[in-house]
């Protein structure tokens, strides 16, 4: 019984749709580019936010502290969590082993060249101490990980991902091969399936205004790599007498250019190591060594996100505008649907009169708000893709993260299905109270 | 007027709509159009380059391991200067449209108390003003003394002369007397201090933040060259009639020999000016297209709003103009009573819709490091929000004047 009214409501809407062609078209244009900007925004903003690696990276942390080992008269303040150490102040942290998983890394890009040099290629990786395979979750395909001995003899191993084994020999299990890197050649131990995090969250004080993250193609130990002509992208804090910044230099010492990130699992975890981690800073800076109260701290993935800014202002406020902008069109449409209703008053009081009820009137005009809904995010579809596509041609960090997926349908189907029943109360609701007798006898 | 608000208050719906959806219109309209100006401030703002596509710009030339030394880049900025078809050619720090560098300063007069910092950029750079063809209106350009500086650090807390934008002329010396005054760079005691020699026409800033409508045009330039800077930029202009094609070769060319050992490899950039900036204002420009689409789509809903219920509502409302037509009411007078009902309306809708405007802005402000919303904006955007209103409902309006007065109080 229900159902067959259910039926007979969307045939009678149907057809009442066909009688007014030109303001159903109207109301549906409305509906569909107020969905569509909404959820091209929407879209946009799923893709950059969230886990950087879903499942594990809500589990590590970034230290910070101020570790500064000079003053500095123009800039004392320490304003923004700092996560660089020095190389000497990550290994005693990594070596104290109080954590599950801990390793130092730093961004690194290198040119990684076949032992015969016939071939090369121009890649991201990082410089490593400790166990960073294991803890960044990176499935390995062939060979192993280096182990601590390895890395304490300073011995020249690198893993690299299949596609640069690939690049390189054509072949993905290139286990055991040497590879130039550097001023000499390193022995691959391991080869992992690529790995790219969905947005950036490593070495981001070094990359302001980066929003994704390239595929890192090597893992190399930190010391091996300095030693052999390997050095971090770009080198800051070195001290008043050095330059701001370098590139690729090996001469790392006193500068501070590696983050240190832990696993940690539950807060009993957290706790402890952040004790640690204040013990260890106060220690250094009441040996004087840290020149200013360190005020060591750890930040999780998303924490950290948030203080360097990976989600771009520009994000926030197209998805504001365009929230603005669905309920400017929603207003319109209850408006529109209002005037489409009213017009039938009489059609409405005449079935009040021969004995609808209120709710069963309401529903009928709300069954007809829902139709015209679903047609608007029928007709969003095209716009939605047209408006990714746009996204992907502009001149931005994040163009590569629009892309429509299976979730952003869904939750347009969502999303119009309750902006059409929100808009659908307000004008059905008006329509039904109208007092049948009196209507009548206006006519 | 109170035969104009009692029926509105008495079928309140429609009304109501109309209002919400101009407030909300108005608001966002309102909010864009800001942005919109701030995104093409750089756009619209001259920056005093000429010839734009008569420079090469070798950028990203990025120094591995420890910067060049100042004589070495010196070197090869004489190399690069005798490339046939070279007109001129300078070694700085940075350039305007360069951002992946910049050296930003806050900059007082001196003797004057720190609130009138005027937040400024520094470009070093001995040939700067040829190269870039900057328009010199005042004074004069670095004298060779002055070129053969070496400065220590990056030149910022260094003493010695400076040609700045008249923009920051004016905004430092409103009396218009900058040129031999002494500016220093910082408020602390021991802040560097440089006299101005030479005034340009205009040079824009290379560190844009969200909103730089006032010190877009706030620039200077050192002498010398910034010490220990891994990231030097040579600027090479070319004779009118060179092959431009050329000239980008051999500047690469020269770069590489003299360079490229020590470069870090694959990232080097050899644009010409025009193609640097470009790309600079790739980004305020697509946000500005953006911006206008918005608006525009805005403005279009609203006016289809505003004109699909105005119709729906006078059509229901024909009994009612019939029966003011047969009690006397001319046809003027029903349109002039539907344009006014609309003003009253829409200017309802407006006065919310500024009210939202600005919480939106605080609230903005507050999150996103934006700017006020100038007042300015207002009158403007009540302005072209009624008139297109008014023009939405003139069909519908026409139409009801020509309601029969019989035909309407018989038939319907």
């Amino acid at each position: 019984m229900q159902l067959e009214m259910l039926w007979y409501y969307l045939v009678l809407a149907y057809r009442r749709c066909l009688k007014n062609v030109a303001m159903v078209l109207l109301l549906t244009l409305t509906m569909a580019i107020g969905l569509a900007s909404c959820m091209t925004t929407l879209t946009i903003f799923s893709a950059l936010s969230g886990s950087p690696l879903p499942g594990i990276s809500d589990r590590l942390y970034v230290t910070t502290m101020d570790a500064r080992t000079q003053t500095d008269s123009d800039d004392s303040a320490y304003k923004k969590p700092d996560s660089y150490l020095s190389f000497d102040d990550a290994k005693a942290i990594v070596n104290a082993h109080r954590a599950k998983a801990q390793t130092a890394l730093a961004q690194s890009t290198e040119q990684l060249i076949d032992p015969d040099s016939r071939r090369s290629s121009m890649a991201s990786g990082q410089l490593a101490y400790g166990k960073a395979l294991e803890m960044l979750g990176i499935t390995l395909l062939y060979g192993r990980d280096w182990n601590e001995e390895e890395e304490r003899a300073r011995t020249p191993l690198v893993v690299i991902d299949s596609t640069m084994a690939t690049k390189l020999f054509g072949i993905e299990n290139v286990v055991g091969r040497p590879i130039r890197l550097g001023k000499r050649l390193f022995r691959i131990i391991g080869v992992y399936a690529p790995w790219k995090p969905r947005i950036k969250f490593l070495d981001l004080p070094h990359n302001e205004g980066t929003t994704l993250e390239d595929y890192q193609r090597f893992f190399v130990p930190a010391q091996a790599a300095l030693d052999n002509g390997v050095g971090p992208t770009t080198l800051t804090e070195c001290g008043k007498e050095n330059a701001l910044v370098t590139y690729q230099s090996t001469a790392v010492g006193p500068c501070r250019w590696m983050e240190l990130w832990t696993q940690l699992d539950n807060v009993t975890d957290i706790a402890n190591y952040e004790r640690f981690i204040a013990n260890y800073a106060e220690s250094q800076h009441d040996r004087g060594r840290f020149v200013y109260p360190p005020q060591a701290k750890i930040f999780g993935t998303r924490a950290w996100a948030d203080v360097n800014h990976v989600v771009p202002n520009d994000i926030y406020l197209n998805l504001m505008l365009s929230g603005a902008f669905l309920l400017l069109c929603m207003v319109n449409v209850a408006g529109l649907l209002s005037a489409l209703f009213l017009r039938r008053r009489a059609d409405a009081s005449i079935r009040r009169a021969i004995g609808a009820a209120r709710w069963q009137l309401f529903g009928q005009y709300l069954v007809e708000a829902v139709l015209i809904g679903t047609l608007g995010g029928i007709l969003a579809l095209p716009l939605i893709w047209l408006g990714l596509t746009i996204v992907r041609m502009q001149p931005v960090a994040y163009a590569n993260a629009a892309h429509f997926n299976p979730i952003a349908f869904v939750s347009l189907a969502i999303l119009s299905l309750v902006v059409s029943v929100v808009v659908g109360i307000l004008p059905a609701w008006h329509i039904c109270r109208i007092p049948p007798a009196l209507q009548i006898k206006q006519q | 007027m109170r035969h104009l608000i009692t029926p509105l208050l008495r079928h309140s719906l429609m009304p109501v709509i109309v209002v919400a959806q101009i407030a909300l219109a108005c608001a966002i309209i309102c909010n864009t159009l800001f942005l919109l100006q701030q995104r093409l401030t750089p756009v619209l703002t001259p920056d005093g380059v000429s010839d734009p596509s008569h420079i090469i710009v070798a950028w990203q030339v990025a120094a591995k391991g420890s910067p060049w030394q100042t004589p070495r880049l010196l070197e090869v900025e004489s190399a690069l200067r005798s490339i046939p078809g070279v007109s001129a050619t300078s070694v700085s720090g940075s350039v305007p449209m360069e951002t992946l560098v910049q050296m930003n300063g806050n900059v007082l007069v001196d003797g004057s108390s720190s609130v009138n910092k005027a937040n400024v950029a520094v470009y070093v750079g001995n040939h700067l003003l040829e190269t870039l063809g900057l328009q010199l209106i005042a004074g004069r350009a670095f004298n060779l003394d002055e070129q053969a500086v070496r400065h220590q650090g990056a030149g910022i807390d260094d003493d010695g002369t400076t040609v700045i934008t008249q923009a920051l002329a004016n905004r430092l010396f409103p009396k218009g007397d900058a040129l031999g005054k002494v500016i220093r760079i910082g408020d602390a005691p021991d802040a560097a201090r440089r006299i101005v020699v030479g005034i340009v026409r205009h040079l824009m800033r290379n560190a844009l933040g969200q909103d730089n409508r006032e010190n877009i045009d706030y620039s200077m330039l050192f002498p010398g060259l910034p010490g220990n800077w891994p990231l030097p930029v040579f600027t090479v202009r070319t004779l009118p009639a060179a092959d431009l094609e050329q000239v980008r070769n051999a500047v690469k060319i020269v770069i590489e020999r003299e360079l490229g050992q020590e470069m870090v490899q694959g990232i080097a950039h050899y644009d010409t000016y025009q193609e640097l900036r470009d790309a600079a204002l790739a980004g305020p420009k697509a946000a500005a297209y953006l911006l206008t689409a918005v608006s525009i789509v805005v403005l279009i809903i609203t006016l289809a709003g505003i004109f699909g219920m105005t119709t729906h509502w006078i059509l229901q409302r024909t009994h009612q103009i019939g029966v003011r037509r047969a009690l006397g009411a001319r046809r003027i007078d029903i349109f002039r009573w539907l344009l006014i009902e609309n003003a009253l309306v829409v200017s309802a809708g407006v006065v919310l819709g500024m009210m939202m405007a600005f919480s939106i802005n605080l609230w903005l402000m507050h999150h996103y490091e934006l700017s006020r919303l100038p007042v300015a904006y207002l009158p403007f955007g009540v302005v072209i929000l009624i008139l297109l209103s008014q023009l939405a409902v003139l069909w519908p309006a026409i139409r009801a004047t020509r309601i029969s007065p019989a035909l309407a109080t018989r038939s319907v």
